[in-house]
């Protein structure tokens, strides 16, 4: 048995239920249901770019954009980013209005580790929308002292 | 007075109405996650930059809130439609007193 399987077989020996990262993937859902509500979100319309291999997650340039005619009657109200794998998953929330004309913004976000960014689209109409992007982090936010 | 830093805007000064312009921002601040030691082991604590606000000539067009999540020196392209010549507004607000603000003019023809 090598050291990987003994470490696995010890933590499924000792009820654990383990790994950290599950942990934060729940403390996500928590900030996501936070942010929607009992609502449902679909998938599609929100577009997140993140670099898919970042050196220093400390300084991480995204660009989110949603899919919308951004008139009068049918715009995005906001946009909230969501990092899974942070100590705060609850990253930056974006309120736009119809003035904006389009529903793209850059920002620059840090990570705490390899993850799954979700950005939610709040519409206009009330209905939620989400686009997600993964990416690895080989060094991470908030390591150094 | 509360604390104050940097702030630096980039739009163009004239548009054409209905074009959306870009809005470019940058402020100067740590932002400090809270998530951090020092070497002896005592966290630092959290400062950073809440709220951001821009106003077209008084009327609210984009604001954000801010998490420790962001970078240092946040940095937010965003974009408006110029609709009327004014003024633009910039307010950054954030923990411990922290105030910044900034105008831009936009000449609309």
């Amino acid at each position: 048995m090598n050291r990987r399987a003994f470490v696995f077989s010890a933590a499924v020996a000792s009820g654990l239920p383990s790994f950290n990262a599950l942990g934060e993937v729940a403390d996500a859902t928590q900030a996501v249901e936070k942010i929607v509500g009992n609502k449902n979100v679909s998938r599609g319309r929100v577009t997140l770019v993140i670099p898919p291999l970042v050196e220093n997650g400390n300084l991480v340039t995204m660009k989110v954009s949603v899919e919308s005619p951004m008139t009068k009657t049918d715009y995005v109200q906001a946009i909230h980013i969501v990092a899974e794998g942070n100590p705060l998953p609850n990253v930056v929330s974006f309120y736009l209005s119809a003035r904006s004309g389009r529903a793209v913004i850059t920002t620059r976000i840090r990570l705490g580790d390899s993850q799954r960014v979700r950005a939610i689209a709040h519409m206009s109409d009330g209905s939620f929308w989400q686009g997600d992007a993964s990416t690895l982090v080989t060094i991470a936010a908030c390591a150094e002292v | 007075m509360g604390k104050t830093s940097r702030t630096l805007v980039t739009m163009p000064a004239s548009a054409k109405k209905g074009d959306i312009i870009e809005i470019r921002i940058i402020v100067q601040h740590d932002m400090e996650s809270g998530f951090r030691h020092t070497e002896t082991g005592q966290r630092v604590p959290r400062d950073i930059i809440r709220d951001f606000l821009c106003t077209y000539n008084d009327i609210e067009v984009f604001r954000v809130e801010l998490h420790p999540g962001m970078g240092a020196n946040p940095m937010i392209i965003f974009t408006t439609v110029a609709t009327e010549s004014g003024t633009l507004e910039f307010k950054w607000t954030g923990d411990d007193g922290y105030a910044s603000s900034t105008t831009s003019q936009l000449l609309v023809t």
